[in-house]
């Protein structure tokens, strides 16, 4: 059977089984990936991935298995197994599947890794890091193309092909100097082609010279309340961490801190939040939901307000507020005016933070957490690179405290980031 | 069930390899607020080879185990060492040899409960809950299961089959005070298939009832006070230390991409209060809960002592590491799924148990914090750590006082470790560690409660 009659032959066999409402998806995947371990190439690796995922719902009952063997009696057996699972569950109104869309195919080149240039630019990286950064080791890189093709199909009549490739490219990095060891950094990036050295993608050459400025760092005495500039490469921690409040579960539990905020300030006003999925502006996307509708590009926060929850159908159902146009992901802040240098310029007393190393907030939006080859800012001038220094706030007051926003952003292919500027959180350092 | 005999395919071997079958299992069932969010299962499985050129791996997988796929792995791994090899030219020495022959399995032998039986299980914990808790503005109750079933041949010989499962219970309570919501939860289970872990519900209901009180004194709490206090970390807190702080500075590939531990082996790093073990499968005479007989490199898993009496004794290898410093192999070789490559990792990590009475450590303190449940944890190559606390008690004249908001302890593992003045003499192990370096995969954590000097974040 081919991958279209596999998913059909799922879909029937559940439907035949006693399945109300069916959701199918057969995902094949190929990764070609090339590893650096302590500055060598040492590990190159191919493997082939399968998931088929199918899910019933009978009387309002749902259950989902999802397997990676693809014979028919694996299939007739494990759609068995979902319908018992179904029965066996509680009956739930919210339970369902997307309703009908027109059947599309969407394509995302490339598809197909270059792996002759795979390799090149990585012995170009590993050379350049070696000859322009000989204090500084590389821990590790995780270097990789990756091509999915996915179907998915459900009893409503939905029907999306979806064929993509993307190159993704990890980079962990520590610097040394007799027994002085700076803090570890890491860079993402991901993109659509490789016609950029790795050495010149966003910041990552400059993060690596600040790693050597880094085995110098110096703890401080005491605490105060400044700002903290939030660096692109760190900015996701915050942003994940607010688009949290926003997904099914704390906003069916009720436990979320903007529950009662959609078309509410939750932002200062110079504040835009964009998702996009579909767009050519950020490279890792998606098409279709998990739910199985077409994904749309979204704004989520439109200065300062909040304009829409990330709820999934279940969630829609369960909260009886709309379902979004996406899940979410590929996130893009709108820039400010002010270059980053001016930013440093008009700060008092404060530290730029490059990666923050801490959990999830509280339900109240309350967080701490360690500053990491972070420095020290004072009287408009970058003074030293800082350790042992944890950083406290709340996450709520802090998106309405933010004071400037930069004119650049770093694309990682993630996300498109600028710098931030926010006040009033507590810096301590020993 | 993985019955395939790997042995036939020695003849495809022309460099060191490692062939590797293996299948993972999970159940995860959500009930949230008495609704099914979840009833979900899922089955991954399928064959990788690993082979080794003169300092070059190749790796490739194949979720189709037929005897045409997994050749065309074994050959796909090898091409991909040659090519490797051919650009890198590393010519390094060959690998330790190890052999090991094992077979172990967890399997439950009691008959096999049905999707409605746990779902059951979960309706009758959350009935619990909601009719003896009705303050609480949320519940979720999570039943989440591994099984983790590999079978492993080496061209040095080594076979090896394991069956390890784990099952764990989630139980997450919310209640409101003041329009705000204050959250903690509490993890129950661990090694085992759901038949040899849970038996009856009501055997959990006096550690709900205990950590409803917990959650109500937090919701009464009070911010503790920024800066370096004499704390007391219980077991959860010492085992993430354990792990993130310590053990992963310890592993062999971080020392040798710069870890701050290459500087410091031999060296006192610690009170001669501490003993730091990463046990392969059994602590003090009982069964740790990651139990590992071999490693996926088809190593005998070893404990490795990391610190003895506060001096720093080992790292934990695999084969290339232990090649590179000269060391033994210790069998800490681990791949979370068949698709992944073996990669130095941690099995149940732990402080040993000391002297002290926990009461006698809570008397000692005149000013200052019993930390006691961790939310997360992370660390550096510094040995820089941070852990979130989202349970704990300040202590005043040497009792315990106002339970404290979630905050946040922060400090350098190496530096803090020679505060410890005292250790307990229980020891208590995690159940519910994941790992998530490259891959996730499941660890265990354990130890006693340790007092030492710890920098928290508050107001």
């Amino acid at each position: 059977m081919n991958n279209k009659e596999i998913l059909i032959y799922a879909r029937d066999t559940l439907l035949k089984a006693g399945a109300q409402k069916t959701k199918c998806i057969l995902t094949k995947r190929e990764k070609n990936e090339l590893n650096v371990v302590s500055g060598e190439i040492s590990l190159f690796r191919t493997t082939f991935d399968t998931n088929l995922s199918l899910t019933a719902i009978i009387d309002d009952k749902r259950g989902s298995v999802s397997i990676n063997k693809l014979d028919k009696e694996n299939i007739e057996a494990t759609a068995k197994q979902i319908v018992e699972m179904a029965i066996s569950s509680k009956p739930d109104k919210a339970n369902d599947i997307a309703e009908n869309q027109p059947a599309k195919e969407f394509y995302g080149e490339p598809v197909k890794p270059d792996l002759d240039k795979m390799y090149t630019r990585l012995v170009e990286f590993v050379k350049y890091a070696e000859e322009n950064h000989p204090k500084t080791i590389i821990r590790m890189i995780n270097f990789d193309f990756t091509s999915t093709h996915s179907m998915f199909i459900n009893s409503n009549g939905v029907d999306y092909s979806i064929t993509k490739g993307i190159y993704n490219f990890v980079v962990v990095f520590t610097s040394k100097e007799g027994k002085k060891t700076s803090s570890f950094n890491y860079v993402a990036h991901v993109s659509k082609d490789l016609n950029t050295p790795f050495s010149e993608c966003g910041n990552i050459d400059k993060l690596i010279t600040e790693s050597v400025q880094q085995l110098n760092a110096e703890s401080f005495q005491g605490k105060f309340v400044g700002d903290v500039i939030v660096t692109p490469e760190c900015m996701d921690n915050f942003i994940g961490s607010l688009t949290r409040y926003l997904y099914d579960y704390p906003l069916i539990t009720k436990t979320s801190v903007y529950k009662d905020k959609l078309e509410k300030q939750i932002a200062s006003n110079n504040f835009n939040l964009h998702s996009k999925p579909v767009s050519n502006d950020i490279a890792e996307g998606y098409f279709v939901t998990g739910d199985g509708y077409e994904a749309q590009d979204s704004t989520v926060i439109e200065n300062g307000i909040l304009k829409t929850f990330l709820l999934g159908l279940y969630g829609a159902n369960k909260t009886g507020e709309a379902r979004a146009v996406n899940q979410g992901g590929s996130w893009e802040i709108d820039n400010g005016e002010k270059s980053f240098d001016e930013i440093v310029k008009s700060t008092k007393k404060g530290i730029i933070l490059n990666r923050f190393s801490g959990g999830n907030p509280s339900d109240n939006g309350d967080f701490s957490g360690v500053a990491k080859n972070s420095y020290y800012v004072e009287n408009g001038k970058i003074q030293f690179p800082i350790t042992e220094t944890m950083i406290s706030g709340n996450l709520v007051e802090m998106m309405m405290n933010i004071k400037e926003i930069s004119k650049e952003r770093v694309n990682s292919g993630y996300h498109n980031y600028p710098w931030i500027k926010f006040t009033g959180i507590t810096i301590s350092g020993k | 069930m993985i019955m395939k005999d790997l042995n036939k395919f020695e003849k495809f071997f022309t460099e060191y390899t490692e062939l590797r079958m293996q299948e993972n299992r999970n159940i995860r069932l959500t009930m949230v607020n008495g609704d099914m969010m979840g009833n979900n299962r899922s089955s991954n499985s399928g064959i990788s080879a690993r082979v080794y050129k003169g300092g070059s791996w190749g790796f490739a997988s194949n979720a189709d185990i037929s005897d045409e796929a997994i050749i065309k792995v074994i050959k796909s791994a090898t091409e991909n060492a040659n090519f490797l090899s051919s650009r890198e030219n590393l010519n390094k020495a060959d690998l330790p040899k190890t052999n090991a022959i094992n077979s172990k399995d967890f399997s439950t032998t009691k008959p096999r409960k049905s999707q409605k039986e746990m779902i059951d299980f979960l309706g009758a914990i959350d009935a619990y809950i909601t009719k003896e808790f009705p303050k609480l503005s949320s519940r979720t109750i999570v039943i989440a299961n591994l099984d983790m079933e590999k079978k492993l041949f080496t061209s040095d010989g080594a076979e090896s089959y394991s069956m390890i499962p784990r099952t764990i219970l989630y139980v997450v309570m919310t209640i409101t005070k003041n329009e705000q919501p204050f959250e903690l939860y509490e993890v129950y289970g661990g090694l085992g298939q759901f038949e040899d872990t849970f038996n009856q519900p009501e055997t959990l209901f006096p550690k709900l009832n205990e950590q409803f009180n917990h959650l109500k004194n937090k919701s009464e709490g009070v911010y503790p006070q920024a800066g370096m206090h004499d704390c007391i970390l219980d077991a959860d807190l010492a085992g993430i230390l354990a792990h993130e702080a310590i053990g992963h500075t310890t592993e062999g590939d971080i020392v040798k991409g710069g870890s701050v531990a290459g500087d410091y082996f031999g060296d006192k790093v610690a009170s001669e209060l501490v003993t730091l073990v990463d046990f392969a499968h059994t602590s003090l005479g009982e069964q740790c809960p990651v139990p590992v007989y071999v490693d996926d490199e088809g190593t005998k898993a070893e404990d490795a002592v990391i610190i003895k009496d506060g001096i720093l004794k080992k790292f934990m290898h695999n084969k290339e590491t232990a090649l590179h410093f000269g060391h033994e192999v210790t069998g800490n070789a681990r791949a979370s799924g068949f698709s992944d490559e073996p990669l130095v990792r941690m099995r149940n990590t732990a402080i040993l148990p000391g002297k002290s009475k926990l009461e006698d450590m809570i008397t000692s303190i005149e000013d200052g914090y019993y930390l006691m449940k961790s939310s997360s944890g992370q660390a550096d190559s510094t040995s820089e750590f941070m852990f979130g606390v989202v349970m704990g008690y300040e202590i005043k004249n040497g009792k315990l006082g106002k339970a404290i908001k979630d905050t946040t302890i922060s400090g350098i593992a190496f530096d803090m470790l020679k505060t410890v003045t005292m250790i307990s003499d229980d020891m208590v192990w995690s159940c519910s560690g994941m790992c998530g370096k490259k891959q996730m995969i499941p660890v265990g954590m354990g130890g006693p409660a340790i007092k030492c000097q710890v920098n928290i974040g508050g107001k």
